[in-house]
Parts: structure tokens; sequence; C-alpha cells
């Protein structure tokens, strides 16, 4: 391909997502101390409990060390240089309506937060959406539809504010505050994110979605979700995430925690799509992300689905404890990089009980000057008879100049216990790229093709509507990666 | 080249290059009762040079087996294929950490490694760290790890034949170990 071709094609790779809304916000200063958290507590009017689970947080943070063990280069954060809490200034308490600059940058983003359109028509099928904007959850839709089925879907607020016995029974019982570096800074300043409770035996009749956007400069999201499926419910959970276009990185270090009890059955999908910095590696978000899921009860599923294409820096394991006998998780992932971005991404799969099963499918596609590496665990403790995994990491590489690494764990202690682990890593063939040349195909709209077809089982995993999202951006990240 | 190297026996060294066009075949074995902790590298420095490696360990006792390899691809056209298989009874613990590199520029690479355990008892620890690091597009590289255990239905088939248990497990794990195994026993050195 000649340089004109190739520079048109890196000036029409933009990011869509990367326009700053102009809302008045209210912050806490910069930095971080016992005091802020304080403020922050005392903002979200919480009760004493949840600011001694956040100071009790910030003690261990403290004592620990920021972890360097990735494949990653990660840029020097300065922590006291982050504001820890930015909200959209509010006229009232509690207002009726949403902000219309609010609802314009979730409508850009096309999220429908008015629940009429999907009523009307206009939109297909009804998805819950709980959309967090920097520190706070601005709205949340079809609360009623689904309190009818006694299901609750709320911000984190809220739920501390009206269940707060199910958040005190569940924070921290999958991811404890002192987990890691990242956890326990969570644990510290959390600001919102989603609750949602499914009760026993109760089916949810939506897709539920959260989606987080980061607005406001030198501020970080710290979100916090919590999912609890009590016996036989069943749901299926959506997250988005997007952030303006700037030069300095920002930090975005969420904790996610799913319950599942017994019989009960949970879908976690991720569409990861945070602004992953420009050509030359300036700016861009950096996701350090703790999720994990605990199959409490027999027979429990847990389902994880991510495609993670955005960020400068990811650091993320959804990973799953199979603790209720015959329970089983999956981990479906796409993890696509290109320019200098890094991902260090995988899963851990820890079978206890008895008869347990994990199956892992990850998918890496490395492009430009970027490392892309998988690492996972899976441990099959000694009471874990009968269980069995069945692991296949694939990298795919589209240049010289980037890695493609694969680090996996494997720990049995169980003889009655099966684990498989396969990885592969191959580049598109010149014989691939002919054969589409051959019938008129470029180069680009070939290599858009190959890796949609590579990454197939794990997108047809994912819920319709985020699928096709999914498909438009790994076609958007590829553009001017072949050359 | 070929070399068998037995543990406990013979001095494996710690570090091997391969120049141009060269080939090595190499064998570790590490018998019933050895512990060891084994650190082996193995820098593949000139166009075409070859490595066929192979290992197999077997405790059933207190062992404590540590081999960790680590294959540098460090320039185009080179090959390197390793099989290692364990069988860990007792309480031992076996442990497996094996690297392929592959540096920028080593194109038209072809890196296989497979580590298959199988674990006897439940006090026994398999632990298995398989890694790819690659830096170079135009690669074949792959590896397999497993760990499982006897397959229950062909001892069920053996002993319906009339062959003792004892002898019937004794079969399942020699089979499962023939593969390096042979390569050893050719030579008449072990």
């Amino acid at each position: 391909m000649d340089d004109g071709l190739l520079s048109e094609l890196a000036g029409r790779q933009e990011y869509s997502q990367g326009f700053v809304t102009d809302v008045e916000q209210f912050y806490v200063p910069k930095g971080l101390d016992a005091d802020i958290i304080r403020r922050i507590s005392a903002i979200k009017q919480e009760p004493s409990w949840l600011l001694d689970f956040r100071l009790d947080a910030f003690a261990k943070w403290q004592r620990m060390k920021e972890p360097h063990w990735g494949h990653l280069k990660l840029p020097r954060i300065d922590y006291q240089d982050i504001i820890y809490y930015a909200a959209p200034k509010k006229d009232s308490d509690r207002p009726k309506e949403i902000d219309p600059a609010l609802m314009e940058t979730f409508e850009k983003l096309g999220i429908p937060l008015k629940e009429r359109e999907v009523l009307a028509g206009v939109k297909g099928r009804e998805v819950a959406v709980d959309a967090v904007f920097d520190s706070v959850s601005v709205a949340t839709t079809f609360r009623k539809t689904l309190a009818d089925k006694g299901i609750i879907f709320c911000s984190f607020s809220e739920a501390v504010r009206d269940y707060p016995e199910l958040v005190r029974k569940y924070l921290a019982s999958v991811v404890p505050a002192g987990d890691n570096f990242f956890a326990a800074l969570n644990s510290a300043v959390f600001s919102d994110g989603s609750f949602c409770y499914v009760p026993k035996g109760v089916e949810c009749p939506m897709e539920l979605s959260s989606y987080f956007r980061i607005n406001a400069a030198g501020t970080g999201q710290f979100e916090r979700t919590l999912i609890v499926a009590d016996e036989g419910a069943k749901l299926s959970y959506m997250e988005g995430c997007t952030a303006p276009m700037r030069d300095e990185h920002q930090l975005h270090a969420a904790v996610v925690e799913i319950v599942v009890e017994k019989d009960a059955d949970v879908k976690y999908s991720t569409v990861q799509n945070w602004y992953p910095g420009d050509a030359e590696g300036r700016g861009g978000i950096l996701n350090l992300v703790t999720k994990r899921g605990l199959c409490r009860g027999e027979g429990s599923h847990l389902s994880w689905t991510q495609v993670e294409t955005g960020s400068a820096v990811t650091w993320k394991y959804p990973s799953t404890v199979l603790l209720g006998d015959y329970s089983s998780s999956e981990f479906y992932s796409v993890a696509m990089t290109n320019n200098y971005q890094q991902a260090d991404t995988g899963t851990k799969m820890i079978h206890i009980g008895r008869g347990t099963r994990s199956r892992i499918v990850s998918k890496g596609i490395s492009a430009g000057h970027s490392e892309n590496s998988y690492r996972g665990l899976v441990r099959v403790n000694p009471g874990a008879a009968g269980a069995r995994n069945f692991s296949q990491c694939d990298s795919l590489l589209i240049g010289s100049d980037c890695g493609a690494h694969t680090f996996p764990v494997i720990v049995n202690r169980c003889p009655q216990a099966v684990v498989e682990h396969e990885a592969t890593t191959s580049k598109i063939s010149d014989d691939q790229l002919f054969y589409c040349g051959q019938r008129g195909i470029s180069p680009e709209d070939a290599t858009a093709l190959i890796v949609g077809g590579y990454a197939k089982e794990v997108l047809s995993r994912l819920p319709m509507e985020f699928a096709v999202e999914a498909r438009r951006l790994l076609s958007v990240s590829l553009e001017g990666a072949v050359g | 080249m070929d070399s068998v190297y037995v543990i406990g026996r013979d001095a494996v060294p710690s570090l091997v290059r391969l120049g141009s066009g060269e080939s090595l075949k190499m064998t570790l074995v590490v018998p019933e009762g050895e512990s060891c902790k084994l650190e082996l590298e193995i820098e593949l420095d000139g166009p075409g040079a070859s490595l066929d490696l192979a290992g197999a360990s077997m405790s059933g006792g207190s062992e404590q087996v540590n081999i960790k390899v680590t294959v540098r691809h460090n320039v185009p056209g080179c090959r390197s294929e390793q099989l290692f298989k364990s069988v860990a009874g007792g309480q031992a613990r076996v442990s497996f950490d094996g690297l392929v590199y592959v540096a920028h520029g080593a194109v038209r690479t072809v890196a296989h490694q497979q580590n298959h355990s199988l674990l006897l008892s439940g006090e026994a620890l398999v632990e298995s760290r398989p890694q790819l690091e690659i830096y170079a597009d135009d690669v074949e590289c792959s590896h397999g790890a497993t760990t499982g255990y006897l397959n229950p239905e062909e001892l069920f088939y053996m002993r319906s034949r009339g062959i003792p248990e004892d002898v019937a497990r004794a079969m399942q794990v020699e089979a499962f170990l023939a593969p390096v195994l042979s390569r050893a026993g050719e030579g008449g050195q072990l």
C-alpha cells in the first residue's frame, strides 16, 4: 500500500466518542487522604459502616505497593494528582429531569435513556440502562417494570440508601477490600456504579446495562458494581465505557463483584472502548480493573464475555470462583490492541466444588507497536473431583513491530480432574490477503474480514446490540494497521 | 548431536547455544526418588538451527521436581520442538516452567511446546506454566498443556482381561511416558 493511502487511512482513523460534554461540574479537591474519603462519604450521605469500610480499605491501600508483575509499561501514576470525585452540578437534590447536555451526551453515544423511545418501538429490544457519568449515576431506566418482578436495578448510592442490608451482606464478599492494590483503592474512594439484585426464581425480562462515561479532566473513575442472582434467578448484564480524547492519562479502577446462588445463571458482557490514546501513544485511559464472580450455589453458572478495544493500558482478569458443586463458568474474550496500546488480560478459574467445569476462549489481536498478553490461572483444589477445564488462547499478529504473549498457569491438586490448555500464534498470511485481493477486496477490508472470522466464536456470544457495536469497533481499531 | 541426561547421574548444561545450521536432540530424564531444580536455557543464534528437546519425570514419594526451560529464537528460520511429560504420585510436587521467546525480526520461526502431566494422588501437586513471548509476526508457534489422571476405562479393560491392577496401572504410566523414554532407551543409556 502506498504512503498516501496509508496516511489517509491514519487520518480517517478516529475515536468517535472522544468529545467532551460541557456541563457544570462539582469536584472535591485533588489528592487522597482520609479527609477526602470522609468528604466523599459525606457528600453521598453514607451510613457510618460504609465510611468505616472505606477508611479500612484506605489504611490497607497505604500499606500496599502498586503491582508491576504484568507485561506492561505502566506510566507513573501520581495518586495525589487525581480528583477522586466529580459530579455534574444539580439544581436541586433530586432532579426530575436529566440535564439536557447529559442527555445529549448519551444520545451521541447511542445509549437510549428515554424509555418512551423503546416503548414507541423506535429502538428494538428493551434494555434497562444505568448511566454513570464521572462519579455519579445520572439515570436508571425501566425501574418500574423491573420492580414489578422484584428486581432491584439502581445506582450503587441508591442501593446503599434503600437496601443497606443487602449491600452490607454482599459488598466485598467476592473481592475483599484488601484484595489487591487497585481493588483497595477502589474500596476507599468508589463513587458510584450499579447494583442489581434478582430475587429467587425470577428471570430478568430484559437485558440490564450500565454505561460508564469519564468526562471531567484530571479525574479518575472508580465505579463499583455488585450483582446478586439469588437461587434460580437468571440475568444478562452488559457494560460499556467511553471517555474524551485527552493528552494525559486518566485512571479507571473499577471493581465488579458477582454472586451467583444455587442454580442461578448470570451472563456478563463488556464492550470496553475507553479512549486508547493517539497514534503516538499519548494519553488514553489506564484501565486497571478487578472483576470477580463467585458461583456459590450448586449448579450455578457465570459467563464472562469481553471485547477490549480501548484503553492505553488494560490490566483486567475477570475471574470465577467455582465453589458450588457442579457449578460452571466460561470466559470469552477478544482483546485488540493497535498503535502503542498495552493489554495484559485473561482470567482465573478456581475449581473448588465437585464436578465444576470451566471453559476459556481468548483471542488476542495485536497491531502497530502494541503489546497484547493473555495471562490466566486454572487452579483445581484437591476436593474438586470430576473438575474439567479447557482453555484455548490464540494470538494474531498484524505487522512486525507488535508483541503477542501467552502466560497461562495451571495448578492441579486433584487426581480426578482434567485440565487442558492450548495456544497458537499466527499472522494473517499473505496467501489469505492475496486470495481476497484477487477477488477485488482491499487489504483493509480483507483484514477486517479475517479478523472478524477469527473473533467470531467470541462475538457470537454477545447480546445482539453489543455484537453489532463490537464488530464495528474491531474494524475501526484495525484501520491503518495494514501496510 | 543426540544426548541423554539422567538427572542425578549426569550434569546438565545450563546454557546451550546453537549456531547456523546446528541441530540438537536432547532428552532429560528425572528418575523416581530424584528431586531437582533444573534450569536450562537454549539460544538459537544461527539461521536454520533446530532443537528437539524432550523430558520425562517420575515421582512417587516426596520429590520436588522443578524444571525451567527457556528457548530463545534470536534469528530467523529456526525450529524448536519441546515435549515434557511428568507423573506425580505420593506427595510429589512437580512444576514445569517453559518459555519460548521469539525476538523481534526472528521471522519464519517454528516453535512447538507440549507439557503433559499425570496426577496419581490427592496429595501431589502439578504446576504448569507454558509461556509464549513473541515479537515477530511471521511465525508458527503453539503450546499445549494438559493435566489429567489414569483413564479408569483403560484400567477396567485390562483388569477384565486378568491383568492385576498394579500391573495395569504401571503399564498405563509406561505408555504415557513412552514417547520420551523411548528416545532415551535406544542408546542403552538408561
